[in-house]
């Protein structure tokens, strides 16, 4: 099997290994932590070129507290959570339903319609931008969280069906024969008995889908404009200047923005993973 | 006769009711205001501009959007034909007209007919001009010259350059002191766009910058050539920072703080970040770029900012009114003045703030630039030949004997822009 367990490597390769690690690590988090690092330093520190030296004075307080007291940060922040949840809930009721659909029912376009949520994960989304943009636009919903909301169930439902059509496949087809043989309503056969024995896969999806839509760029800046809807990840660059770009704020405000995705990997941290490999193996 | 009569009493009503509605009338309904001064300062300033605005005309329900500058750039595309505000920030000259030809500006000319503004924003007219008509207002301009660091050149024993062999002179002796004579970061290429309309004016002169801008003058012409030729003299004695093709304008400034460059070709803009890093007005000066053909009259780059209502706004009548307030000279003195924007006021008659820089910059613009203002190279030059040019110049200024390629290639893009 690969990758083979360290410990049962010889103990040249051990030692390697626990050599190594830490550089790459450290390698790899250095983007990281140059942010983390601008994120507490003055202004002047970049006009003076001190990138990568100490900070010339501790601003974390003041930069952090620009972020959150003195910007239109909060209110990206509040527009990403609501816009970020309806999704996930949009997109995991959906597909449960459309999974079950597919996965329990034996009928003749099963197949051809399992195939169109399949391939519409193959479409490159950029191609969809113009068409995408006039289309809310004649709806009305250019420029408004509902709008990026619909669009965004729209087009994670595809992948979601895909993930969970592929789970209810593996559940054990006995369980719902005795559930009719009992009389039990479709509906409560999904209600009842499926639905319970999806959790890990709906936990692990709403993870994938919240880490999804929280760090989508592309379309908050082709939907929406302003504060009043667009997302923090668009937001952040509402820190850049005219002619300069604040690159203590933008970084400061960008740690804001990742801390939700990551404190969710965090606390969720074996559905995500469950998430990643579920869909694939199968 | 009773017709006659009828019908100039008619008239005189409609005036009557004009004046009034120009005057102070009741504006109502609401003003959809899109700003893409998004950096604290300017926005507070118009933020504090409209609240003005707001007092004069308490019935109008004022709504005001800031956008992120670069951002506001792609999307105004779309919120001119989708969601049109009444009143949107943006650019004189060419980089107003994809948005004129298209008909999404609306023509303002009536409002360059009152006196108040044709008496007084004389020196802006031109750049708010396309086809014999206005089609904004301008807020703000600000000059471009040469900021550089007095101490240094005190050292040395240097004076400003007048003439293109003082700095030529000049430059020799900073380097040979292990300095730069300029920085610049030419990442985002409009840098190197200032060096060539600098260049090119004092080579060539205004007349022939804007001649080259309207796609009349093939880039293989000598005279551009010799613009080329006076350019290459300062990167072959090493007057530019090295690897300045991987800095921005503002990673670029260390060197001129640190004292490993003696000077910036920059507009005013420059002046704040230099002084927050600690350089104070007895080692910072700035002075006009020198002559370089005594034959041609000297002009200048001085960009201005806008203001435009976009021929789908609703309240038409409101937005013309808000663009009055914006260039009357009260506001003009107020907006412009240190506290706020920090730039040149665009009404003659406005007053400016007691700034260094800015006493310069507007001696220099009202006095010293006879020749005409020019709005910059990526502002003049239609967009897409701005950003091949601007490409080219990068490559020239770190190779300088690919000219002749460069200069083939731009020729091209010309031919094809141009038709």
């Amino acid at each position: 099997m690969f990758p083979r367990p360290i410990q049962t490597q010889p103990r040249a390769a051990q030692l390697t290994y626990s050599a190594v690690l830490p550089i790459a690590l450290t390698l790899w988090l250095l983007p990281l932590i140059a942010v983390a690092i601008f994120s507490v330093k003055p202004a002047v520190d970049f006009t003076q070129g001190n990138y990568w030296g100490m900070p010339s004075s501790f601003e974390g307080l003041t930069n952090y507290g620009q972020v959150f007291f003195d910007s239109d940060m909060p209110r990206y922040l509040l527009n990403s959570v609501l816009i970020t949840v309806p999704t996930v809930i949009g997109a995991v009721a959906l597909s449960c339903m459309a999974g079950f659909a597919l996965g329990i029912y034996k009928f003749r376009a099963n197949l051809v319609i399992f195939f169109m949520f399949v391939a519409g994960n193959f479409v490159p989304f950029q191609i969809l931008m113009v068409p995408v943009r006039d289309l809310t636009l004649d709806l009305g919903l250019y420029n408004t969280k509902t709008g990026l909301v619909l669009f965004h169930i729209a087009f994670q439902t595809g992948f979601c069906t895909l993930f969970m059509r592929n789970f209810i496949r593996a559940l054990p087809f006995a369980l719902i024969e005795a559930a009719r043989v009992e009389g039990v309503a479709e509906w409560r056969i999904f209600w009842y008995v499926v639905l319970p024995l999806m959790k890990p896969a709906i936990a692990a999806l709403s993870v994938l889908i919240f880490t999804f839509i929280w760090n989508d760029y592309f379309w908050a800046v082709v939907l929406t404009q302003g504060p009043e809807s667009q997302p923090v990840t668009a937001g952040i660059t509402s820190f850049n200047a005219q002619f300069r770009a604040a690159y203590h704020m933008m970084s400061a405000g960008s740690i804001v923005a990742a801390l939700p995705p990551v404190a969710m990997f965090f606390a969720m941290q074996k559905h995500f993973i469950a998430g990643l490999t579920l869909g694939a193996v199968k | 006769m009773k017709t006659t009569f009828k019908a100039s009493f008619a008239a005189l009503a409609a005036a009557a009711t004009m004046a009034g509605s120009n005057a102070s009338a009741e504006l109502t309904g609401d003003l959809k205001i899109f700003l893409d001064t998004s950096n604290p300062a300017p926005r507070a300033t118009m933020e504090a501009m409209i609240g003005r605005f707001q007092a004069e005309h308490p019935d109008l329900n004022i709504e005001t959007t800031v956008i992120d500058r670069e951002a506001y750039k792609t999307q105004i595309r779309n919120f001119l034909t989708a969601d049109a505000p009444d009143v949107a920030t943006w650019y004189a000259a060419n980089r107003m007209r994809p948005y004129v030809e298209a008909g999404l500006f609306e023509d303002v000319s009536d409002l360059w007919m009152e006196p108040a503004i044709a008496d007084n924003l004389g020196s802006t007219k031109g750049a708010m001009t396309i086809d014999g008509k206005q089609w904004g207002v301008p807020y703000t301009y600000y000059q471009w010259g040469v900021y550089y660091r007095k101490d240094i050149f005190g050292e040395l024993g240097l004076s400003e350059p007048a003439t293109w062999e003082d700095e030529l002179a000049n430059c020799e002796k900073i380097v040979a002191s292990g300095r730069a004579c300029y920085t610049i970061g030419s990442k985002f290429l409009w840098t190197a766009g200032g060096w060539f309309d600098y260049i090119n004016l004092r080579t060539n002169g205004y007349d022939f910058h804007m001649d080259m801008a309207a796609g009349n003058v093939a880039w293989t012409d000598d005279r551009v050539k010799a613009t080329f030729a006076n350019w290459r003299q300062l990167i072959d004695m090493g007057g530019f920072v090295a690897n300045h093709q991987t800095y921005s304008w503002q990673e670029a400034l260390p060197f001129m703080v640190n004292g490993e460059a003696a000077a910036y070709l920059m507009g005013n803009f420059a002046v704040a970040p230099l002084r927050e890093a600690g350089l104070s007005d007895d080692q910072l000066d700035f002075y006009q770029f020198p002559v370089i053909n005594p034959d041609v009259p000297l002009a200048e780059d001085a960009p201005t900012d806008t203001f435009h209502i976009p021929a789908n706004a609703a309240n038409k009548e409101a937005a013309r009114e808000f663009l009055r307030f914006v260039v009357s000279s009260n506001e003009q003195t107020e907006i412009n003045n240190g506290s706020n924007l920090g730039q040149l006021p665009i009404n003659a008659s406005a007053s400016i703030d007691d700034d260094k820089f800015l006493d310069q910059g507007f001696a220099m613009l009202s006095s010293n630039s006879p020749g005409g203002v020019a709005q910059f190279f990526d502002r003049d030059f239609p967009a897409e030949m701005a950003a091949e040019a601007m490409q080219g110049f990068q490559e020239f200024m770190v190779f300088p004997d690919n000219l002749d390629d460069i200069l083939n290639r731009l020729e091209k893009v010309r031919a094809r822009v141009y038709q």
